[in-house]
């Protein structure tokens, strides 16, 4: 009798700690440097951020951070004649649009790293060559030194002019939350990766 | 010998038969076999970024290689642009596309075996072409 009692007990404490724990799920992290500052008598954490922006769109709008202050958006760099990376990241980047682009608080932005091709006109074309919304997807130019500086202080991308060798940037999409703070960034060129950041926009459209 | 043993002997030689045939080791299918694979990893790597690898194009930007009216009608100047790029504007099942095409540092063995793949995909069966074809063709490139 007392033999059969522990193996049921036994039992019963085997099965307890198998009951489903509901995990609490992290928020996503806030990428970049960040600083303690002292606020009163305790501290805050200061996160880094994306810097001001002023840049022309495709339909030759200025483009701020205002522009995105009321929701999130996808940050990348390309160039309209870039034959290796940028098409595959076009292609990911439509991808993601077409899945979940009608997000009204989701917006993205492609900034051109070779602005003196990439005119407003040739931008203009291209986008509409990809068939998506002007007001949903900027593409934008401007001088050069701006937007480079902007994309390796504020994305921590890596670009590069190498003259003859042509252009070189980074392949990431970047997630950045009304707050200008980058919450993801991801391989462009990898479906995987992409899928991931998918999932991971969802989860800051909730936060928001 | 039983009589259900003889009736099954006519299925076991057919199959035999069949089987022998299937195995089809002639040197010109296997040279189009060893371009087309080739040519498929080539395309991989060297054209799929923009056409695709199902080889349908991305919307406007770059056209489509799948079904594409200029391929079937242009394949001299097609071979010329695979192998040399271009920055003309073509004009492919009545869309207009503008956006370059680099000239990537291709061998004409290569050259022929992305060619054997892309006329022999999605529909197109053009079947080999060989890199003498190719050679030849090359000369006449503007």
């Amino acid at each position: 009798m007392i033999r059969s009692v522990i193996a049921l007990a036994l039992v019963t404490l085997f099965f307890y700690e198998c009951k489903p724990t509901i995990k609490k799920e992290l928020p996503l992290p806030k990428l970049g440097r960040f600083e303690i500052v002292k606020n009163g008598d305790g501290v805050d954490t200061v996160f880094h951020q994306i810097e001001d922006f002023k840049f022309v769109d495709q339909d030759s709008n200025w483009v701020t951070n205002e522009t995105f202050s009321k929701g999130i958006y996808i940050a990348d760099f390309f160039f309209t004649t870039c034959p290796d990376i940028c098409p595959k990241m076009k292609a990911q980047m439509l991808r993601v649009y077409d899945s979940i682009g009608s997000e009204p608080s989701l917006m993205f932005l492609s900034h051109t790293i070779d602005p003196k091709h990439d005119s407003v006109a040739v931008l203009k074309d291209f986008s509409e060559r990809l068939g998506v919304d002007g007001a949903k997807w900027k593409f934008v130019t401007g001088d050069k030194e701006v937007i480079y500086k902007l994309g390796q202080t504020s994305y921590m991308a890596s670009i590069a002019d190498q003259g003859a060798a042509g252009l070189t940037h980074s392949g990431r999409f970047f997630l950045i939350d009304k707050n200008r703070h980058i919450r993801g960034a991801y391989n462009g060129t990898d479906a995987e990766e992409v899928n991931v950041m998918i999932g991971d926009i969802k989860k800051l459209l909730n936060e928001n | 010998m039983k009589i259900s043993q003889l009736f099954k002997l006519p299925f076991i030689i057919i199959g035999v038969l069949i089987f022998i045939s299937s195995c089809d080791y002639s040197p010109e299918k296997v040279k189009f076999k060893r371009y087309r694979v080739a040519g498929e990893r080539l395309f991989e790597q060297h054209c799929a970024n923009c056409h695709q690898k199902n080889g349908e194009g991305l919307r406007g930007l770059y056209p489509p290689l799948a079904g594409s009216d200029y391929l079937k009608n242009e394949f001299e100047k097609s071979i010329c642009i695979i192998k040399n790029g271009t920055n003309d504007t073509l004009t492919v099942n009545g869309k207009v596309y503008n956006l370059p095409m680099p000239s990537i540092d291709l061998g004409n063995i290569e050259v022929a075996e992305i060619v054997t793949f892309v006329y022999n995909s999605w529909g197109n069966e053009k079947g080999l072409i060989d890199v003498k074809e190719i050679e030849s063709l090359l000369k006449s490139c503007e």
